[in-house]
């Protein structure tokens, strides 16, 4: 806030990220001064009283009719300000998140815990990925560019499409699993994913082939039976799911936004 | 964000309306039944086992942010914690996101001290491993390794590493219990794990196992208006699969019925 007033624009970088986390700490300190000057009994009714206007805001933005041609209503700016604001909040939580990664490797490494060296391997890929990134933004440079793009695309980006290709083999043992239980469900489970793993591919259009393409035998081509159980009962079955999914969430909403809450989280009162 | 158009909003205030009103009438003490759900029944068991075992548990909540599916799974994980505190039971949680991390952290050192033990928190037992989606699985899968984990919860919003943590908690022999909003998800679970929550019955979690009154009343809420919902969509049948007719008299008014069912569409 002060940051715009105080710093001119085309300054350096680090003058304006030095700003900007002054503007926290002076803001967040008042504001954390301030709540600590509430007395306890009033805290709690701070609280619910600020849930309800924060989600006030959002309920009130979603209802009232926008205008057609921007799609924005009157709250829409004050909205999208909250939403900034949130990621503020997350970014000053991923910095938690960083010193507990930090502190959890830190205590295998200092106190030589089995597996160590696995938080070792931890604290030279973190420092290596973060000194890639900050040189590749403040230095730009080819050797740069190909260092950091040699880490994010040859290792990071390949172990995670590696652990994704994993899922292949889990479903196989799953499915097994699942179609070797001798049960009614089980056998009808069976049934309906052979016609439409089979429906799926070439040879199950093939082995049907013979099935005229017109009149009721059509309905019994593997490809057909295949899409009817896919877009009628397997729809059916998610869309009834999901309707008692987005009822169950409207109800856990309004209990957060009235409050109506109270110790599913936390057993002490503030 | 897209906004509400008359019918979406006229249906949620209505909806809202009769969640608050079971809310409001079963805080004034009236009484609700609800149905068993065997998963949630099965948790104390899934605790008791590890506790035999003297072997930890991991309880795993998505990989959303602070979202509602997030918080349900929280709220499921300060009863966990409650029990493995009467036990001694340890119990491992690892997040993919720095705020549900701090609020779990939050959760379970207050669930700790409310139950006489707050010397059996540990901080290193809450652990944030990574915002990357399938680096959080392999950490997950190394945890559930190393740690030989007895029991293995999944609650909260999963995606493409929902298979790949319950096979290896099938893998190392933990019992299993899951839930998920996320209706992709839910096969493999059904699939993979001992116990899966199915649909609704994932937000109904907190009321089954705390029993609040609000939470109850909430609940018989939510059957209303699925009650109302399943009326919605059989007069949207009935109008879409009979001949247009045409009434006269006091049954006039069902003359209007197709134009109502369009208004909700």
């Amino acid at each position: 806030m002060f940051t715009r007033f105080l710093i001119k624009p085309g300054a350096p970088q680090w003058l304006w990220v030095l700003g900007v986390l002054g503007d926290f700490l002076i803001f967040g300190g008042i504001l954390f001064g301030l709540l600590q000057l509430v007395p306890v009994r009033f805290r709690r009714p701070l609280i619910v009283a600020l849930t309800f206007i924060a989600g006030l805001i959002y309920s009130v933005e979603f209802f009232y009719p926008a205008d057609p041609k921007t799609q924005m209503n009157f709250l829409t700016p004050l909205r999208i300000k909250l939403g900034e604001a949130t990621k503020v909040v997350y970014a000053f939580a991923l910095g938690l998140g960083t010193f507990n990664l930090i502190r959890f490797h830190g205590g295998n490494v200092i106190r030589n815990r089995a597996g160590w060296f696995y938080s070792l391997v931890f604290f030279i890929s973190f420092f290596a990925m973060a000194g890639a990134g900050f040189w590749s933004y403040y230095c730009p440079s080819r050797a740069a560019e190909n260092t950091y793009n040699m880490l994010f695309e040859g290792i990071v980006a390949s172990l995670g499409a590696t652990m994704f290709s994993t899922i292949g083999f889990y479903i196989v043992s799953a499915a097994y699993r699942a179609f070797r239980i001798r049960s009614a469900e089980a056998t009808l489970m069976l049934l309906a994913a052979f016609i439409v793993m089979v429906g799926q591919v070439p040879v199950g259009a093939y082995i049907t082939s013979g099935l005229p393409e017109v009149g009721p035998l059509r309905n019994l081509r593997l490809e057909n039976l295949s899409y009817w159980i896919l877009s009628q009962p397997n729809m059916a079955a998610q869309r009834g799911i999901w309707f008692g999914i987005e009822v169950g969430a409207l109800a856990m909403a309004l209990r957060q936004w009235l409050s109506l809450e109270r110790g599913s989280f936390f057993e002490r009162e503030l | 964000m897209d906004h509400a158009t008359w019918p979406t909003g006229t249906l949620v205030v209505l909806l809202s309306i009769l969640i608050l009103y079971k809310i409001f009438s079963a805080r004034l003490g009236k009484s609700l039944f609800i149905r068993r759900i065997p998963g949630l029944n099965a948790i104390d068991e899934a605790v008791g086992r590890a506790t035999e075992m003297g072997r930890p548990m991991v309880f795993v909540p998505g990989i959303g942010g602070l979202s509602l599916p997030t918080l349900q799974a929280l709220s499921i994980l300060k009863y966990i914690t409650g029990i493995a505190a009467k036990y001694r039971t340890r119990i491992i949680v690892p997040t993919i996101d720095s705020v549900v991390y701090t609020v779990a952290e939050e959760i379970m050192k207050d669930a700790y001290a409310a139950h006489g033990t707050p010397e059996q928190f540990n901080p290193d037992d809450i652990r944030y491993l990574s915002d990357d989606q399938f680096a959080f699985a392999s950490g997950v899968v190394g945890i559930l390794n190393r740690e030989k984990a007895a029991s293995n919860f999944m609650f909260g919003y999963f995606a493409a590493e929902a298979l790949i943590l319950a096979e290896t908690g099938h893998q190392v022999g933990a019992i299993q219990i899951a839930g998920t909003p996320s209706v992709l998800q839910i096969p493999f679970f059904i699939t993979a794990a001992d116990y899966t929550i199915i649909g609704d019955e994932f937000y109904a979690a907190s009321a089954y196992l705390s029993r609040e009154p609000t939470l109850l009343g909430s609940l018989v809420g939510q059957d209303y208006a699925k009650a109302l919902l399943i009326l919605i969509i059989l007069a949207g049948i009935i109008t879409v699969s009979l001949p247009p007719m045409h009434f006269h008299g006091w049954l006039s008014f069902l003359n209007h019925l197709p134009d109502w069912v369009k208004w909700f569409q």
